[in-house]
């Protein structure tokens, strides 16, 4: 009886909380649907009385959001491809061979989590300009697509691969690159799903890497438009909310549909969400 | 025979090049963009450097200026450390209450844990848009309430205490979700034996989290403040749109400090010597963790 009573309190607590996580949500993505006159009202209701598109299309046209998620879209895919690639990479010549030098790569690499980006944006600033990439997508693809936590946990997925697996194709003369395409990416292919799960979010919820690398409006990205936009001196709310939901929307979408891998990249490799 | 061992020391000396041209592309990057700056920065921080003209060195002067003349850095660094004591402990203590409570339901529990981590999805950018939105003054909801109950409007994101708060809160909520299936790991972890025995001894609930569910999970509990503490000292995004680190500079933290020093001042030499003062702060800071609570060991 006493434990029964001490579950109800427990639900109570749960439904509580998970009310304080969604409904904010929810509602700014209702309010996206609002026409001006109500998302300005002195008394604004949960739904919309009258539900338009009108933000959504504005935002398009006048603010030209259409840009700004067609970049964030082409940042996030290809630097996941190009991540995941050479990530797979590293992770297997740290797991599968010995060479002179690699548990030092391996340190280095590791001791570079505890490096914000936030530290050195200075410098980096300096990098970008004299490589060329400053003011390019290609900034915000190239260097975020070697990131250490995914050559951590490349490595670990690939070290329970059985060596024999390579052993006997290399026995039957199988090249490297083969070796690695044909019997190493098939291997690794759930370690693969979660690293590029987890791309794909860091990319597009992406925004001290696009503050320092970008300032042609053209090649903005959907938080770095969202936050000038926001800093402006009259906001403008319908346009800003309708970005807002557009913004949030594909990655809850992305979470409910790949929630298993979320929650296994965090457990083992405390993967940042 | 002389053929074959040739072609076998050319596979061998081949197999050995190998593993470095795996490495390649990624150490190309790792190097250009983390190494090389990382030392630049370190040197930058001894120069003074607008950006444009070629760094001049000034030897250490740039740190001593930190600290003996420079109250608005002082200011950003000691309200950093406050926003940190604070938020870190109760983003410790929801999230392990939200893991406690997806553990221990029976029913719901994938429910419960998608919606405990639905914030984190969100970038910080659009949270910050969105609890100015449902906080503001102007259209915010604490107001409209207000409003309906007949009392007068009053100050929120305009008022310095009210916003500090609410950058707390607002972390809290987007960060305790993430930190929560961590502490699930470490949970779930836990023999069910373990209280079996417990409650036949009669310990009760307090006594049993206290001396078997907190002595199991130190591991995560260490790893949850240092990765915690990383992340919250470096909060900027999200101040950017809530507050832009007003009103009257009472939500400005460090990392907007560096930012608007390098970036819209453009002391690059002086603001690269606060990011070395903070990456050290920040190292500080996990090895204090660290040693407190004695490496994870029992």
């Amino acid at each position: 009886m006493k434990k029964r009573q001490g579950s109800k309190v427990l639900y109570v607590f749960a439904i509580f909380f998970a009310l304080v996580c969604l409904v904010p949500v929810v509602y700014i993505i209702l309010n996206a649907f609002k026409p001006s006159s109500e998302l300005y009202s002195a008394t604004p209701t949960f739904l919309p009385r009258q539900w338009t598109l009108s933000n959504f299309t504005e935002a398009l046209q006048k603010g030209r959001f259409g840009t700004y998620i067609f970049n964030t879209l082409f940042v996030a895919t290809v630097s996941t491809i190009i991540m995941v690639t050479i990530n797979t990479m590293s992770g297997y010549a740290l797991a599968k061979f010995k060479f002179r030098g690699s548990s030092i790569i391996l340190i280095i690499i590791l001791s570079t989590i505890m490096l914000p980006l936030e530290v050195i944006m200075v410098p980096v600033f300096s990098v970008l300009k004299a490589t060329g990439l400053y003011n390019s997508l290609w900034a915000l693809i190239i260097p975020s697509a070697a990131t250490p936590t995914g050559i951590f946990i490349m490595r670990q997925y690939l070290l329970t691969v059985p060596n024999e697996l390579m052993e006997s194709a290399r026995i039957d003369g199988a090249g490297e690159l083969r070796i690695f395409a044909q019997i190493i990416v098939p291997n690794a292919k759930p370690a693969i799903a979660t690293l590029g799960i987890f791309s794909f979010m860091w990319r597009w919820n992406d925004y001290v890497w696009p503050l320092i690398a970008i300032s042609d409006p053209d090649k903005y990205t959907l938080q770095l438009a969202i936050s000038n936009f926001s800093g402006e001196y009259a906001v403008d709310w319908n346009s800003m909310i309708a970005m807002a939901a557009i913004s949030m929307v594909p990655m809850l979408i992305i979470f409910l549909i790949f929630q298993r891998q979320f929650v296994q990249g965090i457990q083992t490799a405390g993967l940042k969400g | 025979m002389s053929t074959k061992t040739t072609s076998y020391k050319w596979y061998q000396r081949k197999q050995k090049i190998i593993p470095y041209l795996f490495l390649a592309p990624n150490l190309a990057i790792f190097i250009t963009y983390i190494i090389v700056p990382a030392v630049m920065g370190a040197y930058y921080s001894l120069t003074s450097f607008d950006g444009l003209h070629d760094p001049k060195f000034i030897g250490l002067k740039n740190y001593v200026e930190l600290f003996t003349d420079d109250p608005r850095f002082i200011d950003a660094l000691l309200n950093t450390f406050k926003y940190v004591g604070v938020t870190v402990p109760l983003t410790f203590v929801a999230a392990l209450g939200l893991a406690y409570i997806v553990v221990s339901i029976f029913r719901g529990k994938s429910f419960f844990r998608a919606s405990y981590y639905w914030p984190v999805m969100i970038s910080t950018i659009v949270v910050g848009v969105m609890w100015q939105w449902i906080l503001g003054d102007t259209f915010g909801l604490v107001n409209v309430f207000r409003n309906a109950i007949g009392l007068e409007k009053m100050q929120t994101l305009t008022n310095p205490t009210f916003a500090w708060w609410t950058t707390v809160f607002v972390m809290v909520w987007s960060r305790a979700g993430y930190y929560m299936v961590m502490f699930m790991g470490g949970l779930l972890s836990i023999p069910r034996s373990l209280y079996e025995a417990a409650d036949i001894d009669g310990a009760n609930r307090f006594q049993q989290f206290f001396r078997i569910t907190l002595p199991v999970i130190k591991p995560t509990c260490i790893l949850v403040l240092i990765l915690s503490t990383m992340q919250i000292f470096k909060v900027y995004p999200m101040v950017v749109t809530l507050t832009g680190g007003g009103p009257y500079n009472a939500t400005r933290y460090i990392v907007q400090h560096i930012y608007e020093t390098a970036f819209e001042y453009y002391e690059v030499g002086y603001a690269s010597a606060m990011s070395v003062v903070m990456l050290i702060v920040v190292t500080i800071f996990s090895a204090i963790n660290f040693a407190v609570t004695k490496g994870g060991e029992r």
